[in-house]
């Protein structure tokens, strides 16, 4: 398997502050890759750097082949990465299908002159987007929604919709940036089954989450950020035994603790 | 009940705006006095302009408070062309809106990665300077004299030159602007002006080239300003700098907030309904501005988006928590 | 040689009211979080407010400095109440709009009320002229000077060292910050709104003081002229703001000198595109809170 997204030591430091520092990483095609970390650990800035919203203050990324540091987070969206984010960006006040039309903004060419003279191009695209944006939110399991306005949905709907508008890009990866906060767990089982979906679909996926038993069970492998660093990179039975990772999580006092109880 | 309504709805939309159009083209046979034929032809002229600045107030959520600048380089082009070189008023239609559109682009180039009140403030100086212009060059605009005897248009054998004639020049702007910005927003680059407005970081990660469809969408607001202007000059036959003072841009922009941003027809609203007011406040001179700006207030306190405006989006300010809180009372 | 360094005086002169009115602005928008467009009227209220004191009350600059502080506070009180405290959670463009409506309100209103004519202003200070040099400089340049670095220190008194500074600080960096720690951020806010305005209509009195005249409608390109400086300092900072001003009036001198009068307000348009494109976030390191 080739590599689709790889990192190569990328930092983002805001003023003295590091956080993210010197992380690598590579994202086989096909897979279901987990980021996680405490609270504060960079996940969100790394993503954000991914994604171009930050550019790196040092290192490298390359999609496919093609390296994308640096670019504006529209040219990377036009590379085939697509993206929702942690706290919902949706079209508030737009209805459901408007926010997935948008979506397919780099897949329609009419220029101004198309739309004004509803030229043949512009007829092809409407078409199509109007297909395929009802296609997505038949396959999300939207289409009741479709004609409400997105702010007005529950939290785990839009978070739906959200992913839907970024499946509108068809992008080689798509990245979730907490798809699962605040759901309930009977959402939070849909969801992790809607993206095992996605993946057999062929989609490579990268997600962050706080869950952990989220995690554990949808991703093939896992990478563990503390403070900015990569901590541990590998299977969740690896990252599950892994003696950073708990130090990370629980402290190390609690470590000691287990350590302790063991002894006696 | 609401079945009817929604029959109703599709027709409407088909048919409504050729019946506009065909009540609007009989109006000057219907209508006798000159007075009322001059006011017609300045609701026009305003809903034009009113509507192209909402492209960009109400359609991409950017904010431009000068467009009484772009109507001004609109004016003057056609004014200094057509009376020193006797162009074609045809010929300079497009391209006094050509000029104003370029000016825009420079006006908008280097604000487009900053927030809104950067490109605010900078349209509100550019449309002071270029008055200022207007008024001090004066070999080229004839300063405080303004320009004078500006050519009328002519057709065939017919020639614009009284309200009743000229009624239909400015008809035939607002009618080709609706009906090119109706196409136009309702397009690929129409969702993308609204993806910016509603949220620029969203539409961005969905693959819009924000600072692009910015400088496009300030760009055609421009476009149809120098138009709109250029077909003023030659009705007006006469211009100078004080037309178009600061005034006259919150002039416009009272237009916009009053009817309704985000709209086709909210700008046409506005201008039906500050020009009615300005006729009947017309007696009580200065008050009449202290009225707009009023009206202004009252209209983001109540209804930001306007009277006929986009109630579906974020120009509607505070209402979606309310309408969710609604959604839910009603659903018990 | 001799005519320039005399228009660098005058710019300075000039540029330390326009600081002033800067860091009126500067304060406004770090304090409420929110851009006005009602600043050049305000700046024109305190004009009027320190007019008719003069005319009323007698020839003092004190007098007027009292008079105009106060009118100028109270508009700011206005404008918080109109066009802030229902918008904090709206979207940034209504309390914008409401601003410009509130400014066209009190522009055209002072129009009517003070007539649309130029005033002289009365003669305050006795002005006599002295040379240094080749330099000359007027009393009235002194006072302007004077008054702009007392008013400056005393503001750095407040803001640095009593109770209302420091929250009106803690504000403006992190309105939920502070409001955690208990501050009534709302009223603070309008606090800080009225400084501002106030020092705002301070500078409006000297600037009339300055160019003996004031007019109704003088606010239109001084509240660009305050914003353009404050762009220096990324709107919020108030040291950067401050020599915004300064560089913006000394610019406009030397800018007349080399073309006419009348292209007088085209100079603050160009220092602020070129702001724009040198540096449009600002010098300031620290980011107070962004509108």
């Amino acid at each position: 398997m080739s590599a689709i997204l790889r990192a190569e030591g990328v930092c983002k430091y805001f003023g003295g502050l590091k956080a993210v520092e010197a992380v690598d990483m590579e994202i086989a095609q096909g897979d279901i890759f987990g980021i996680i970390g405490p609270n504060g650990a960079g996940k969100t800035t790394f993503f954000n750097v991914c994604t171009g919203i930050y550019a790196p203050t040092q290192g490298r990324i390359y999609l496919g082949d093609e390296d994308i540091s640096g670019l504006s987070p529209d040219k990377v969206a036009a590379r085939g990465m697509a993206r929702t984010f942690q706290n919902i960006q949706l079209f508030k006040y737009l209805t459901v299908r408007d926010n997935v039309k948008i979506g397919f903004h780099l897949h329609a060419k009419t220029r101004l002159w198309d739309a004004v003279l509803h030229t043949e191009t512009y007829r092809k695209d409407e078409k199509l987007i109007n297909e395929e944006s009802e296609a997505i939110l038949d396959r999300v399991g939207l289409s009741r929604y479709s004609g409400t306005m997105a702010g007005m949905l529950p939290y785990g709907v839009q978070r739906r919709v959200e992913i839907a508008r970024a499946l509108a890009l068809e992008p080689r990866l798509l990245l979730l940036d907490e798809p699962a906060a605040g759901m309930n767990p009977q959402e939070t089982m849909e969801l992790a089954e809607f993206i095992r979906t996605l993946n057999a679909d062929g989609y490579t996926i990268v997600l962050i989450e706080h869950d952990m038993r989220f995690v554990m069970n949808t991703c093939n492998r896992i990478l563990v950020l503390n403070f900015g660093k990569k901590i541990c990179e590998g299977t969740p039975d690896t990252v599950r035994a892994d003696r950073n990772v708990h130090e990370a999580y629980f402290g190390k006092g609690l470590i000691a603790g287990e350590a302790v109880k063991k002894r006696a | 009940m609401k079945q009817a309504v929604y029959g109703l709805a599709g027709p409407v939309k088909k048919y409504g705006p050729l019946v506009l159009l065909g009540i609007f083209l009989l109006l000057p046979l219907l209508i006798t006095k000159t007075y009322i034929l001059g006011l017609l032809c300045r609701v026009l002229m305003y809903a034009t302009l009113a509507g192209s600045l909402n492209v960009i107030n109400g359609y991409s959520g950017q904010m431009c408070i000068g467009h009484a600048g772009f109507f001004c380089i609109g004016s003057y082009v056609e004014a200094i062309l057509a009376t020193r070189f006797g162009i074609s008023f045809w010929l300079l239609l497009p391209l006094a809106g050509a000029v104003a559109a370029l000016m825009g682009l420079m006006v908008a180039l280097p604000t487009l990665k900053m927030r809104g009140v950067y490109l605010a403030i900078i349209t509100l100086g550019f449309s002071e300077i270029i008055r200022l212009i207007a008024l001090n060059w004066t070999e080229v605009t004839g300063g405080a004299m303004g320009i004078k005897n500006i050519p009328v248009p002519q057709l065939g054998g017919l020639e614009f030159s009284n309200a009743r004639t000229y009624y239909y020049i400015f008809l035939g702007v607002a009618a080709l602007f609706l009906f090119v910005t109706r196409r136009v927003v309702r397009s690929r680059i129409g969702r993308a002006w609204m993806s910016i407005r509603e949220d620029q970081l969203a539409a961005r990660s969905l693959g819009v080239n924000t600072p692009a469809y910015k400088a496009v969408n300030f760009m055609y607001g421009a476009f149809w300003a120098g138009i709109v202007g250029a077909a003023y000059a030659p009705y007006a036959r006469f211009i100078d700098s004080t037309i178009y003072s600061l005034d006259e841009g919150f002039n416009i922009l009272s237009m916009v907030i009053v009817g309704g941003s985000g709209t086709l027809m909210g700008p046409l609203a506005g201008s039906v309904v500050i020009n009615a007011l300005t006729e009947l406040l017309r007696p009580i001179g200065q008050w009449r501005m202290v009225a707009y700006g009023v009206l202004i207030i009252v209209m983001m306190w109540f209804r930001p988006q306007g009277l006929i405006g986009a109630s579906d989006s974020v120009l509607a300010g505070r209402d979606i928590k309310a309408k969710k809180q609604k959604a839910k009372e009603d659903a018990k | 040689m001799e005519y320039i360094l005399n228009q660098l005086v005058n710019g300075i002169c000039q540029g330390a009211i326009y600081a002033m009115m800067a860091i009126g602005y500067s304060v406004v928008v770090g304090v409420v979080g929110m851009v006005t467009f009602t600043h050049g009227e305000v700046i024109m209220i305190g004009a009027f407010a320190s007019y008719y004191a003069f005319e009323m009350a007698g020839n003092h600059i004190l007098l007027g400095l009292l008079f105009s502080f106060a009118a100028a506070w109270l508009m700011g009180a206005c404008v918080y109440k109109i066009c802030y405290e229902r918008f904090f959670s709206a979207p940034r463009n209504i309390s914008m709009l409401c601003t410009i409506g509130f400014s066209m309100v009190v522009k055209n209103l002072a129009q009517i009320v003070f007539g649309p004519n130029q005033k002289p202003m009365l003669n305050i200070v006795d002005n006599k002229i002295y040379s240094l040099g080749i330099v000359q400089i007027s009393t009235i340049q002194i006072v302007v000077v004077i008054t702009v670095i007392v008013s400056a220190t005393v503001l750095s008194f407040f803001f640095n060292k009593t109770r209302w500074g420091i929250k009106l600080r803690a504000v403006s960096q992190d309105k939920t910050a502070a409001y955690m720690v208990g501050i009534n951020v709302k009223r603070t806010a309008m606090v800080g709104n009225c400084v501002g305005c106030a020092l705002a209509g301070v500078s409006g009195m000297l600037l009339s003081i300055y160019y003996q005249t004031l007019q109704a409608t003088m606010g239109g390109s001084l509240g660009m002229k305050a914003f353009s400086s404050s762009v220096l300092g990324g709107l919020t900072d108030i040291r950067f703001s401050a020599l915004g001003g300064l560089c913006l009036g000394i610019i406009e001198n030397l800018g007349i000198t080399f073309s006419s009068a009348s292209f007088r307000d085209i100079f603050a348009f160009i220092f602020l595109i070129l702001m724009l494109l040198i540096r449009p976030e600002g010098f300031a390191s620290k980011k107070g809170a962004r509108p």
